[in-house]
């Protein structure tokens, strides 16, 4: 049935999109604010937990060994670190190496820090990254009880409140999101119900004689989607071409927040929010439209 | 019997009692007029008998199908089985006459090749031919209302219901409406009709039920004088 009019339902949506054009243009051009909130709303989201990303896995903590400690027995602490569960990566820094290090922090080349320090102070050390950053605290209380570890450090402090901050803004920003697209689901029922109030006396006639509610809605669902489409697309060509001139500006700055550039994330991001308009603009048109079947 | 009205009471959510204990019962091929002032429940009677209102009480058979215990999803097909006619008839303005008749057909399914040939069919048996693509504003009142009657019949319904249908058109014009319903009525079709215009009653020889405040005062078969 509903294949054999589809050609029906689709000129009336279509006779209905022209006829009520000024209304049809308002509904655009809700969805498109509506998906351009959004869209700023995820990219936001995206770019944070991106960085809070890169921010923890950066998390490192620092093991110095004992100076007492022979050989062989760093090489046991090593495998001793291993061990424990929730370790990811261990590398060995030497002394020497940690002297060279620091070296090259001082960058004129004239000054030569051993000559200055002479006998090399720094311990050998462990360069330990926890597996799942949030583990970094635990991972680290547990070497720290090691035979021969003098001790450990993993910016204890910082470390505990970065995870709060992080945490926080994760389920802040989910919250804005399902906050913008009820709100924007709304804003679309609202609009799409003048469409149809201009319309409630064919779908009295049209229940009167016998149609079946689905007949009645599939014009008003063509009509959803394609206004929902459409402001979403304008939405997300404004939302591309501001992101990525964006893009460029902040590359040349060289600025210390990196944003993000990976094309296919941001295509199936703007996949998603044109979906997202087609799917809000049914939404809309199913709250709308049932009230006025009911005859 | 076509359509059974068993001891229905109306009473709407406003506390207005319309029907008060109604029993009526209505034959295949009848021709009847509902009569009586505003407000006496005519209305009413024709709103509860295409389901667009529940009955308070009592029990509703049309086609030996209980109205009031339909659920929502069958009352498409109850309403398919009855033709409406209204007193402001109801056209869509931006569709023509054989597009307004069409309109009935592909609401309730049917195919191209059935409305091809049954457009035309109804429209020439109303009287209209030649004026199939004319819009509802460029006709007169009465032309308007033949449209309307066939938008009713062209799905070949059991029961024609006419909720005054001549209550907008002078007495001609009405002459010529009652013409077209005795019309359609001889050839099986039930009709009810709703009315308060005396004259047209009084002159033909059909069964006339009476209703006021809600109860039926009179029942009077075909031929007997009106009171």
């Amino acid at each position: 049935m509903i294949v054999k009019n589809l050609g029906y339902f689709g000129r009336e949506a279509r006779l209905s999109l022209s006829r009520n054009s000024l209304l049809s243009f308002a509904t655009v051009s809700t969805v498109a604010i509506c998906i351009f909130i959004l869209g700023v709303a995820v990219l936001m989201t995206i770019n944070a937990t991106y960085f809070m990303d890169r921010l923890e896995s950066d998390l490192e903590i620092v093991v110095y060994v004992d100076k007492e400690f022979s050989e062989d027995d760093t090489a046991q602490l090593e495998e001793d670190i291993k061990e424990i569960k929730g370790v990811g990566t261990v590398a060995f820094v030497s002394r020497d190496e940690a002297m060279e290090r620091l070296q090259k922090k001082f960058k004129s080349k004239e000054y030569n820090l051993s000559k200055t320090v002479g006998k090399n102070p720094l311990p050998d050390s462990y360069e330990v990254k926890a597996s799942d950053p949030q583990q970094v605290v635990a991972v680290a209380e547990k070497i720290s009880k090691l035979p021969g570890v003098s001790k450990v450090n993993y910016g204890q402090g910082v470390v505990e409140k970065l995870f709060k901050v992080t945490h926080g803004v994760r389920i802040v920003s989910m919250a804005l999101i399902v906050l913008l697209a009820l709100g924007a689901v709304f804003l679309i029922a609202t609009t799409i119900r003048l469409a149809i109030f201009a319309r409630r006396k064919e779908i009295y006639l049209m229940k009167l004689i016998g149609a079946a509610d689905w007949f009645v809605r599939w014009p008003f669902f063509m009509e959803g989607i394609v206004l929902g489409t459409l402001g979403a697309l304008v939405a997300v060509l404004l939302l591309g071409f501001g992101y990525n001139s964006l893009l460029g500006n902040l590359d040349t700055a060289n600025f210390f927040i990196s944003l993000v550039n990976e094309q296919t994330l941001l295509l199936e991001i703007y996949g998603a929010l044109v979906v997202s308009g087609a799917v809000l603009g049914v939404l809309g048109t199913t709250i709308s439209v049932n009230r006025f079947l009911d005859v | 019997m076509l359509i059974q009205f068993y001891n229905v009471s109306k009473i709407y959510p406003n506390g207005v009692k319309a029907l008060n204990d109604v029993s009526l019962k209505i034959d295949r091929g009848e021709f009847i007029f509902l009569m009586g002032p505003s407000g006496a429940g005519k209305s009413t009677l024709i709103k509860l008998m295409i389901r667009q209102e529940h009955p308070s009480q009592g029990q509703i058979f049309i086609a030996s199908r209980s109205v009031g215990r339909m659920k929502r999803k069958e009352v498409p097909k109850l309403r398919r089985n009855i033709g409406i006619i209204f007193q402001d008839f109801k056209l869509l303005e931006n569709k023509t006459v054989a597009e307004n008749v069409a309109f009935a057909m592909k609401v309730v399914g049917a195919s191209g090749k059935d409305m091809r040939q049954r457009v035309p069919e109804v429209i020439e048996m109303v009287g209209l031919k030649g004026r199939e693509d004319s819009f509802p504003n460029q006709l007169s009142g009465g032309e308007q209302q033949r449209v309307g009657v066939a938008r009713a019949i062209v799905n070949r319904p059991l029961v024609l219901i006419a909720d005054e249908p001549t209550g907008n058109l002078d007495i001609d014009t009405s002459h010529e409406i009652m013409e077209l319903l005795y019309d359609i009525n001889r050839t099986g079709t039930t009709v009810v009709m709703a009315t308060h215009a005396r004259e047209l009653v009084k002159e033909v020889r059909k069964r006339v039920v009476t209703l006021e405040d809600g109860r039926i005062v009179s029942d009077l078969a075909a031929g007997e004088p009106l009171l």
